[in-house]
């Protein structure tokens, strides 16, 4: 299939962009960073055109569906809106320094899509549960809100290593990293978004589990661990707008949360629930 | 006034709750039970695993368990009072806050303050030509058309403006609040004058009557001596409470659809809705789309087959070859044995006996000797072919246990049930509220902000020099932006 060729070759252009941002990283070269955004703005369009695809291959097979309906899609759905997000914020700060932190994800992510053997690729038709017009918010929230999150985490390990820095010690790769008070500043912004997406995330979900399983909120392992996420992420607002916490405590702290995404993401899994068709 | 104050600093709950750091503390304590609720598995949940969860655990560890309702960990004591400090908080922080939002939303901000220009960027400046009445008069009316809040001062050769907009942006955080409590209001009043129950409706039956999920105590007896769950598992369904609906609900049909790869496609139960001896209301109930009546919702939420009465047997007798003969009977009724030997009768039916499919226990009573018991398959042949094993040796599952005969179980009639979920929950529109409610607030808060502008104009030797200076609640790089833009337009309507 053309769409499941296209994602899997551009796991490696991910990784060539990875390499590339480190490169201009570590030999302070422009040119290098100038060539891995063009690379990393390629992928997107072809993940993009991949995913679209998709969505009329499963027409074809007329069981046509959204490609956001089972672990395999959602791994290309999360890579695809990281790498929007990221794009978005380098455009936006004219920085590039964020690009070795955030590439490795999406690149991560689509590898585990694609060559890992316990994913299916194929396109499966939607049972009963998952029919219903609920599940493309509810996905998609729930991403963006996991890909702000991704930022973030990628934010805070640069503010992280930033901390390293100092004029005398004369490194290159610390020395470009911008100043921590804009990493912590940015941080701050994704942590908004993500927080609100996720917000979206859980509310169209539960409304969602309302009309199908007759309860807006089953304590199932993943609600609740998207509701832990919350938590985590609320006392970082809190702590932040109301104690004035900043930095390095701040950085863990949203390190922590990241955490709690890929439980919620992934480790649910390994615990009994309602969400079973997210596993493969 | 100043007492009450001194009074409510001195009392430390009152503090204690009006701490942003208790709110921290309760939010990861709160995390934190939450984790500790998806290892353990929930009794509410999943009773089998926690009854298996339970058996591995000490005596002493399992009623420590126990006492603190680990098992149910989120209707506990211990859990409902994380939730009740944490809405305490939130409602006392809110009221020790409001009123400095308040007086900060309505203060009367003096357009002719000086310390907003101090420090100013050059480029929030500029030099102009003409008359200071027209100037002036140029600069409230710029003023009005981009703010709402437009306030003109002057005294003797200064000139001041101010505006303002997004004041209400303060109040997002409160609106966020209260909806976080208008959901656990929600929830709470879903628990108390609400229900969930279950029932299952075989095809053309009439239920009036719903079972209700099983409360905690009667499972938390069950985890104490899992012994008597483990060898009658189903002993406990028939425990439940039973609800009167006050009303009949029949299942006229209900059909599944299967894709092409056998996945379920669509579950359907057709229901009718009966008042009084008749019929009100007739409805498709389907996955995702729950049906109402009279303020009770029902879900599909799962279906089952079960043995009908009717069985077609084929019984040949072995040393007529190739004499077969078809039989129709139904369960439990005696029938002649072709030969007339003795009697046979249907005494049990499985839709899926061993996960092999349809199978029907025969006894035959030869009116000479023992009672004969065997079971017979549907599709013996293949069976035996996919399971060579010596369990099919058994007499107990040889179709041919009674000599000289064979039954063959030619068709059995099956007869589908629909499980529903049934609910009311007065709740749900308050906590749908809520949901509205903080999304709003969270888009208030995070990014609307009140700006505040002074411009100044002061009128000196080469010009009137006018000033644009700002304040902004949040987003410091959006007021510079906004700044700027100000700055250019300004310049250039006085100008222009």
């Amino acid at each position: 299939m053309l769409d499941s060729f296209i994602l899997s070759s551009i796991t490696f252009v991910y990784f060539g962009a990875f390499v590339l941002y480190l490169l201009m990283m570590v030999m302070a070269r422009d040119i290098l960073g100038r060539i891995a955004t063009i690379i990393t703005w390629l992928a997107f369009f072809a993940q993009t055109l991949a995913i679209v695809l998709r969505w009329i291959r499963s027409y074809e097979l007329g069981i046509g569906h959204a490609p956001l309906s089972n672990l395999y899609e959602s791994l290309i759905f999360f890579a695809w809106a990281i790498t929007l997000l990221y794009l978005i914020v380098e455009k936006r700060t004219k920085n590039r320094t964020l690009g070795p932190f955030i590439t490795p994800l999406a690149f991560l992510a689509i590898a585990y899509a694609s060559f890992s053997t316990d994913i299916n690729e194929g396109i499966q038709p939607l049972i009963p549960a998952l029919k219903s017009n609920w599940l493309i918010a509810h996905v998609i929230t729930c991403f963006f809100g996991y890909a702000a999150f991704g930022l973030s985490f990628g934010l805070s390990l640069m503010y992280l290593i930033k901390q390293l820095d100092s004029p005398e010690k004369g490194n290159r790769f610390l020395a470009i990293i911008p100043g921590k008070r804009i990493v912590d500043e940015l941080n701050y912004q994704m942590v908004v978004i993500g927080f609100l997406m996720l917000t979206l995330g859980i509310i169209t979900g539960s409304v969602w589990a309302h009309s199908a399983w007759g309860s807006y909120w089953s304590w199932d392992p993943k609600e609740t661990w998207s509701l832990i996420t919350w938590f985590i992420y609320a006392s970082v607002i809190h702590s932040r707008l109301v104690r004035g916490w900043k930095g390095k405590r701040i950085a863990l702290l949203c390190i922590t949360g990241f955490l709690c995404v890929l439980f919620t993401y992934f480790g649910v899994n390994y615990l009994a629930g309602l969400h079973s068709y997210a596993k493969s | 006034m100043t007492s009450v104050t001194i009074e409510k600093n001195r009392n430390i709950l009152w503090r204690l709750f009006s701490s942003v750091k208790l709110t921290i503390v309760l939010l990861i304590l709160l995390a934190v039970a939450c984790i500790v609720g998806t290892l353990i598995p929930q009794a509410t949940q999943s009773q089998m695993e926690s009854t298996e969860f339970a058996m591995g655990l000490s005596p002493e560890l399992l009623r420590f368990f126990i006492f603190l309702d680990l098992f149910d960990l989120y209707h506990s004591i211990l859990f409902r009072s994380l939730i009740g400090c944490l809405s305490a908080n939130l409602i006392i922080c809110s009221i020790n806050r409001f009123p400095g939002t308040w007086g900060l939303f309505r203060a009367k901000v003096r357009p002719d303050r000086e310390k907003p220009f101090e420090a100013l960027p050059p480029h929030q400046v500029f030099l102009t030509k003409g008359d200071i009445s027209q100037v002036s008069e140029k600069i409230s009316l710029f003023l009005k058309s981009h703010y709402k809040n437009a306030h003109t001062k002057t005294d003797t050769d200064r000139h001041f403006y101010y505006a303002e907009k997004g004041g209400y942006s303060r109040f997002g955080v409160y609106i966020v609040h209260t909806s976080v409590l208008l959901i656990l209001i929600g929830a709470l009043i879903g628990s108390f004058f609400g229900f969930e129950g279950f029932v299952n409706i075989t095809e053309g039956d009439q239920i009036d009557t719903v079972n209700l999920n099983k409360g905690y105590e009667e499972l938390k007896r069950a985890l104490l001596n899992p012994s008597s769950v483990k060898s009658h598992p189903h002993n406990y369904k028939k425990e439940d409470d039973i609800l009167n609906l006050g009303f009949g609900v029949r299942c006229d049909k209900f059909t599944v659809d299967f894709y092409e790869n056998g996945m379920p496609k669509e579950y359907k139960s057709e229901l009718t809705f009966v008042s009084d001896g008749k019929e009100v209301d007739k409805k498709s109930l389907m996955v995702n789309h729950p049906v109402q009546f009279r303020g009770v919702t029902f879900y599909q939420a799962s279906y089952g087959q079960i043995p009908g009465k009717n069985v077609r047997l084929k019984i040949v007798k072995n040393n007529e070859t190739g004499h077969a003969f078809s039989v129709e009977t139904e369960v439990e009724a005696e029938t002649k044995l072709p030969g007339n030997e003795g009697l046979f009768a249907v005494t049990g039916v499985k839709t899926n006996f061993m996960n092999t499919g349809p199978a029907v226990q025969i006894a035959v009573k030869p009116f000479e000797g023992e009672e004969v018991l065997f079971w017979v398959f549907e599709g013996y042949d293949e069976i035996r072919k996919k399971l060579p094993g010596p369990m099919l040796m058994s007499p107990k599952f040889s179709p041919s246990a009674f000599k000289p005969y064979t039954f063959i179980l030619e068709g059995l009639d099956t007869i589908y049930y629909t499980g529903l979920q049934v609910n009311r929950d007065p709740g749900v529109p308050i906590v749908y509220l809520g949901f509205c409610m903080i999304i709003a607030g969270f888009i208030i808060t995070f990014f609307a902000s009140h700006r505040r502008i002074w411009v100044r104009a002061l009128p000196d030797k080469k010009g009137i020099s006018v000033s644009i200076a700002g304040t902004s609640s949040r987003d410091q790089v959006g007021l510079e932006r906004e700044l700027m833009h100000l700055t250019n337009g300004l310049k250039a309507y006085i100008e222009g």
